[in-house]
Parts: structure tokens; sequence; C-alpha cells
């Protein structure tokens, strides 16, 4: 996700500092992410010029420095929260490739990377139950969202992994080869 | 060593079935405080390994040994009676009658296992109190929630103190919220030492509750693994991405 609305969002709650921003982005996302403060300072910088944001108080040392929201950055953040996502589906994990490869290079040891990954998501769906328990347990009840959107995500790579396997059994039984 | 239960090369072809057997060379074994799911699609055979290791069917070939007794080897009565005192099951559809009350239907599992009257409503009370359920032990099955139904089901179960506790897709007509209910108790039970049996296809549930996971494809056993029940950090488990939008 972009770092520039997720800013325009804290700050609609109320005026921050660039710690503030940082600290409060990783406690929102459970320490899930950790963010970079020289990159919430530039994209502040941006949102400034750009009048999305504007210094709340005087202006001397930037790590004391607070910023809040103007209406223009009111309106883009009230924009985008209503959209809905429509980026092309992003599949970054490198499994996608790497199976891609090892059947077109027909490499043996498809059936053993396949269990291990398997092995992967089943301890991973039991983490992020864990995860979600825990979060839910702490009231933190907007986390608790996010763990279950990657429990989601992981049976579905589960689900992906074991139709792999298949299509391998079967043409493997019917004798046919990937070239 | 010897495993509490301990299924060795075991295969079961039903009649007319020769070319597809439902098991197909199955080796397993099972300790003592064990919580293990066995997981699969429908027709990978995971009802089939269920109903062996609860003497309600005998494998074609191979050995299915549970204490130290062959089923495989075991007579009718000696398999109904193993049913009776060794085995508790938790079905889908909870398998209450409807004509009893919630009480009955569990004291009549001990009366049937050759318990006199008085002990089996004793132990009955103690499990519906166990089970946070007492409050409900004199209405009938049709009157009460499916988790509720379910808590009789289980504490009908429990109530012969079996070896094994064999839950077959047991939230499998629970909402949500009811089904992790039913499944914490499992966990609750297995921490008491309980040897949980879960058989599910949902990969979520038997990750989420059960130590070890087996999983069947087309009658064999594709993977056994053993879950790590370790407190990850978020970070270590998922991130989201945050990127810096240029311009």
């Amino acid at each position: 996700m972009s770092l520039k609305f997720g800013i325009l969002g804290l700050l609609a709650e109320q005026p921050l500092h660039g710690y503030d921003v940082k600290n409060r982005f990783e406690s929102m996302l459970g320490g899930s992410w950790e963010v970079n403060i020289g990159q919430v300072y530039t994209t502040l910088q941006r949102l400034e010029r750009d009048g999305l944001i504007e210094a709340d108080g005087e202006r001397g040392d930037r790590r004391k420095l607070a910023y809040r929201l103007t209406q223009p950055g009111r309106q883009t953040l009230h924009e985008w929260l209503s959209q809905p996502e429509s980026e092309p589906q992003q599949l970054r994990e490198e499994i996608y490739v790497k199976l891609l490869l090892s059947t077109r290079l027909a490499d043996g040891n498809l059936d053993q990377l396949l269990a291990a990954q398997r092995r992967v998501y089943l301890q991973r769906l039991k983490d992020l139950a864990e995860l979600e328990q825990r979060a839910r347990r702490d009231g933190r009840d907007d986390l608790v969202l996010l763990f279950k959107g990657a429990v989601l995500h992981t049976e579905a790579d589960l689900k992906w992994t074991d139709a792999c396997a298949e299509e391998i059994r079967n043409s493997n039984q019917k004798g046919v080869e990937y070239t | 060593m010897t495993r509490l239960v301990e299924l060795t090369d075991v295969r079961k072809v039903y009649d007319g079935g020769a070319r597809h057997p439902a098991l197909n060379g199955v080796s397993l074994g099972v300790d003592r405080g064990e919580f293990l799911a066995v997981m699969g699609p429908s027709g990978s055979g995971k009802s089939t390994l269920l109903n062996l290791v609860a003497g309600l069917d005998r494998p074609t070939s191979g050995r299915v040994v549970v204490d130290g007794r062959d089923l495989s080897q075991a007579s009718e009565a000696e398999l109904a009676r193993y049913r009776r005192g060794r085995v508790g099951f938790v079905f889908q559809f909870f398998n209450l009658l409807g004509s009893l009350n919630v009480l009955e239907n569990v004291m009549v599992a001990a009366q049937l296992a050759g318990r006199g009257t008085a002990a089996a409503r004793q132990r009955a009370r103690e499990l519906l109190a166990q089970l946070g359920i007492a409050d409900q032990a004199g209405r009938y099955p049709a009157r009460l929630s499916g988790g509720q139904q379910q808590r009789v089901a289980i504490a009908r179960a429990l109530v012969n103190r079996p070896l094994l506790l064999l839950a077959d897709e047991p939230t499998g007509a629970l909402d949500s919220r009811s089904g992790e209910q039913v499944m914490e108790l499992l966990v609750e039970l297995n921490r008491g030492g309980q040897i949980v049996l879960l058989v599910t296809h949902d990969a979520k549930l038997a990750a989420r509750y059960a130590g070890r996971v087996v999983s069947l494809v087309d009658g064999r056993v594709a993977d056994d693994v053993v879950l790590q029940a370790s407190t990850p950090s978020a970070a270590e488990v998922v991130r989201v991405r945050v990127e810096e939008v240029a311009g």
C-alpha cells in the first residue's frame, strides 16, 4: 500500500510529527511492517508541497514539526478511501515463478517442492490463527481483519499448490511431458 | 516403539472398486496425547481411515492395531465392544436422538456400555457441567442451537472415557462462532490428555487446532507434518507492503 495515503489517514485523526506517524503506522499494522523514518519525512515534504498537509505550529527542528491535514488533503483521502482497488493482482511470491520454471525444466524435485511449500502454508495458517486470536484478545478488531485477509490468501495458496500437484499427477499418469 | 494406534500398509477396497482402492497402502502411527487432523478432498479416503480406526469396518489387507488390539482380526462382537468402550464419535450432524432429552442422550451411551442408571446419570451430569450445558439437561435436541447440540454429542462421545475421540467434520453444520467454540472445546479436552482424531477437508481448521496434519490424496498419505505451536510476531508471518509513491 502507499505510504502517502497511510499518512493522510493518520493525520485525519489528529496532527502528528514524523516519529508519531512512523510509530502509529507500525502499531496500526500490528508490527507487520517497519516503516522507514526517512521515507516518512520525504513523503511528508511531498504532501506539504502538494498542499495536502500543512505545518501545525512553528517550523524549526523537523523532528518536532507536526503536520495537519488540509481541506484538499481530506478530499484526496476520502476519494482514495471510497475507491475499490482495481490494480492488476500482484503475485509477488517467488513460488509462482519457481513452479513455472520447474515444470518447464522438468526438474524432478517438483513433488518435494510442492510438499515443502504446502507445509509452509499449513504452518502459516496456524501462526495466523494465533495472531488473530491475540489481536482479538487485545481488542484490535482492525488487525483481526488484516489477519483474516492473510488467512484467506494462504488458503488460496494452499489450494493452488494442491491443484498444481494434482495437475502434475494427472499429466504423469497420461505420460504427457511438459516442454 | 509401539504407537497407541498403528496402521500398517492398510488397503481398503470396496466392492467393485478394485482399480480405485479407498485406501492404498496407508501406514500411520498415533501416540498418546496427540491432536491429529486427517485432511484431504472428498474421495481421498479420510472417512474410510476414520471408520477403520473406529472399528466400523475392516481393512482389505494390512493391520489396524489400537492399544495392542488388532482390529483387522477382531470378531464382530469384539469390534462392537471396542466401539462402545474405547471410541467416542462426533459427527457433522450431531446424530442425537430426538425423542430423548439432553441428559438421556448422554446417559444412553453409558448404559449401552453396561453402566447402571445411577452411575450413567452421574457421569452424564458431570460431563454436561464440564461442557457448560448443565442447564440444558432437561431440554430436547430440537430446542437447542447447533453449537449446543454438538456439545451434547461431545458429552455423549466422552461418557465412556474413550481412548480415542473421533470427530468427522464436527463444525460442518455450525456457524463459524459455534464452530470455533466446539473446536476450542476439543483442544481443551486434548490438553487434558484426550487423543483427538479430526477428519476435515478444511485446511484452516486442521492447521489451526491440530498439532499434526496428515494429508491424504487418492488413498495414500501425501504428507504428515507436525506443526509448531510457536508464538510468532506479526512481522514474521505477514507483511503489509508500504511504498512511497513517486511524485
